[in-house]
């Protein structure tokens, strides 16, 4: 008996883990297809649709027959037709492509597979599978052994980066001759055909049709790894995508500690390990002329310090490039013209009182806001930290940074920015500057700029909307005192009860 | 009389209490997986709590009984290590949570927001006043007069929404477009019953042509991050993307009539 309940669960474990293929119907895949896809790959097929010059990636073109996300040996062409269900099923993170489970029933999945195969004339199944051989688990030998093949003969380092944010050290191209940057490896949610090891290992094999991803199963490779070695590979990428700057979405707080003493004032000084990071998601700014669509980031990780005169706040994100308008090397890595990379950080004028805040957009008429805009500068001119108050889009008044205390330092690593950003608490001019109170919750905001990406520059960045920065008070005595005055009355009430017990008459 | 052993009155209360509240938290936290508020916990527990007593001092011999361990505990003299124990534990139970709940909590402030607000009569757009009473889609009447035209400015209306709204609203109109997790209040989904099919074209108009910024202070315009779309599209391309969003969802637009 128990030996058929294992059976059967095993059974429908094994349903579950993997879609088995069913024949599909083409006709009736394109009237789906004619309704949900067109949208974005055309009617023909050819990636076409309306959408096409918005998107980032791309939408795919079925009539190339590239399939970047296979499990068919580098060799085929042609993907399983489980590859493409998975696709259709699941989605894929960071694209605009969603997952259709929950709108389409899985016979409808099929006969799409069916339909979306003719345009590149695929008619049989690929003659060639990836070979997994025995799964490796993930362990720190295997992490270490993985290492080591990643970085040797700079095999995924020359495009991933040491880090695997991707910081580019070269120029990267996609089969429609378009500029690509490698995957950020340490960016997990944005794993296109997701980010299980067994996923991994097949990329790493197959490589990723259409881009400059190589097969490292291809015995003619001088890269080349056995089934083995991509084990490793995959479990030590897998560990790079474990990452403490995620998102929490419940997280809406940027929480400054209190600090005794000097706020640190370079980027990497030891005590911000210790500080709380806060990562928000960034988009792509859609609300005011001129809109943006192509971004190439999409998290910023923030941390605040304060003692009794100033604030610190720290920015993180990841740039694969570093942008300085002039520079050779980082011209050669980017379309020209590249712009200055930034960043920027929005405070209320005023701390609202009520729940009404100034417009996420640079705030309106009547409560501006103050932003704090650093720029990484060019090959003539230093990095520089401006300070605006806007109301609004257009009515942007320029102010004295140094004037209001303000000042910025920057450093850039292996693909990721690091921005320290210090102002004191209060300042000569409480009408304009936003004055730090202990306690608040005062909205807070931010922008970012890659300069080498698809030309972003002025409107042209990526935004969050309106979170909180909270300067943690120290406690202080009240608690402490209070708690005494309690104790002191229970005790009392007490003794008084037990006096009187013993003592009726009084 | 008979001796029987019996669990202490003070017990009986004790366990009655706890059992209740952690009936609660059973049904509630784990067997529904839908955590019970602290604060309507609380004001169960009020209840249950005074209910009981009631129910435990109803007769003068019961509420005798109840009271007769902590009397003996404060008047017999052979019980003074335990007096003397739990008068120092109290006054520090009290002080501990009195010192817990004293200090500052980091938890954001809670924003209230209207979602669909009641709409004013009139608004301006496009350089014009519009009377929101009266006001209809002008495209809607191809529908019955001329179904192939119809379908050509629905197909319109979906490549206005594929270039403009997918990001947020998504391709599915289910409000989870790829940077639906970066905003905040979260874009509507136009496949709920709650959203379009309880509204009529007129409102939606309202809605796209003024965006955000045109809502109501109810409805908290300065964090809606809607554009307001008399920016970009133009007022056909705006009653083309409403058909659309019916038309893709298979919903009805509500009528005056």
């Amino acid at each position: 008996m128990s030996r058929l309940v294992l059976l059967a669960f095993c059974t429908a474990l094994f349903i579950a883990g993997t879609a088995a293929a069913k024949p599909g119907d083409a006709d009736k895949g394109k009237e789906i297809y004619d309704k949900r896809c067109t949208w974005c790959h055309g009617a023909e097929g050819d990636g076409a649709g309306a959408a096409k010059d918005m998107l980032n990636p791309p939408p795919r073109d079925f009539t190339s027959g590239n399939y970047k996300i296979k499990t068919s040996s580098f060799e085929d062409m042609t993907p399983n037709d489980d590859d493409i269900f998975r696709m259709i099923r699941d989605g894929m993170p960071g694209t605009s492509m969603p997952g259709w489970s929950d709108v389409l029933k899985e016979q409808d999945m099929w006969n799409l597979v069916a339909y979306v195969k003719t345009f590149a004339g695929f008619d049989k199944p690929p003659a060639t599978q990836v070979d997994f051989g025995t799964r490796i688990s993930s362990s720190a030998e295997s992490i270490e052994k993985g290492r080591k093949l990643y970085e040797d003969g700079d095999r995924c380092v020359e495009c991933h980066g040491k880090s695997g944010k991707g910081s580019a050290s070269k120029r990267l191209k996609g089969d429609a001759g378009e500029r690509t940057w490698p995957r950020n490896l340490t960016k997990p949610w944005t794993f296109r055909g997701s980010d299980d090891p067994k996923d991994i290992f097949a990329r790493i094999s197959t490589g990723i049709a259409g881009t400059e991803m190589p097969s490292f199963a291809d015995p003619k490779s001088k890269k080349k790894l056995t089934v083995e070695e991509r084990w490793h590979v995959a479990n030590y990428v897998a560990s790079l995508a474990k990452t403490g700057r995620k998102v929490d979405a419940d997280n809406t707080v940027v929480k400054a500690d209190k600090l005794q003493g000097d706020l640190p004032n370079t980027p990497d000084d030891a005590r911000w390990e210790k500080s709380t990071p806060t990562t928000f998601y960034l988009v792509p700014q859609l609300i005011g002329e001129e809109r943006y669509f192509k971004p190439s980031n999409d998290t910023i990780t923030v941390r605040a310090l304060y003692n009794d005169k100033a604030i610190a706040m720290l920015l993180e994100w990841d740039d694969r490039t570093r942008s300085i308008p002039g520079d050779e090397t980082a011209e050669k890595l980017a379309d020209a013209p590249i712009a200055e990379d930034g960043v920027a950080v929005q405070l209320p004028v005023t701390i609202p009182k009520e729940m009404q805040k100034p417009y996420f957009g640079m705030g309106d008429a009547a409560r501006p806001v103050n932003i704090w805009h650093w720029k990484s500068g060019a090959k003539d001119a230093a990095e520089s930290i401006n300070l605006l108050n806007s109301r609004g889009f257009k009515e942007i008044e320029k102010r004295d940074a140094v004037a209001a205390g303000l000042n910025a330092k920057a450093s850039y690593s292996d693909g990721t920015w690091k921005v320290l950003i210090t102002r004191p608490l209060t300042t000569s001019s409480p009408e304009k500057d936003v004055q730090f109170t202990e306690g608040k919750f005062i909205p807070v905001a931010f922008a970012a700029w890659d300069g080498s990406n698809n030309g972003e520059k002025g409107s042209k960045h990526t935004m969050t909307t309106w979170y909180w920065l909270l300067l943690k008070p120290a406690s202080g005595y009240k608690p402490l005192v209070a708690a005494l005055m309690v104790m002191g009355l229970f005790a009392g009430g007490l003794l008084w009860w037990v006096r009187r017990a013993r003592n009726p008459a009084g | 009389m008979t001796q029987k052993r019996r669990i202490p009155r003070l017990l009986q209360f004790a366990l009655v209490v706890f059992g209740v509240y952690f009936g609660f938290i059973l049904v509630f936290d784990v067997l529904l997986g839908q955590l019970i508020p602290r604060s309507l916990l609380t004001m169960y527990m009020v209840f249950v709590v005074s209910g009981a007593l009631m129910a435990f001092t109803f007769t003068e011999e019961g509420a005798h009984e109840l009271v007769a361990p902590i009397k003996a505990l404060v008047e017999d003299p052979s019980k003074r290590k335990l007096r003397n124990a739990v008068f120092v534990i109290v006054p520090l139970l009290a002080g501990y949570y009195t010192y817990t709940s004293m200090l500052p909590g980091f938890e954001a402030p809670v924003e209230l927001r209207t979602i669909h607000p009641a709409p004013p009569s009139k608004f301006k757009a496009y350089g014009k006043s519009y009377n929101l009473t009266t006001l209809e889609n002008p495209l809607r009447k191809y529908q019955k007069e001329d179904p192939v035209k119809f379908r050509e400015l629905v197909k319109a209306g979906g490549e206005v929404y594929i270039k403009n709204c997918q990001y947020c609203h998504g391709d599915k109109l289910d409000g989870k477009g790829p940077y639906a997790v970066g905003l905040n209040p979260t874009p509507a989904n136009f496949q709920d019953v709650g959203t379009i099919a309880q509204l009529q074209e007129s409102f939606l108009f309202w809605r796209i042509a003024t965006g955000g910024p045109g809502l109501p202070a109810e409805a908290a315009p300065w964090i809606s991050s809607m554009p307001v779309w008399e920016n970009f599209l133009t007022e056909e391309e705006t009653w083309e993307v409403i058909l659309f969003l019916y038309d893709y969802t298979g919903r009805q637009p509500r009528s005056w009539k």
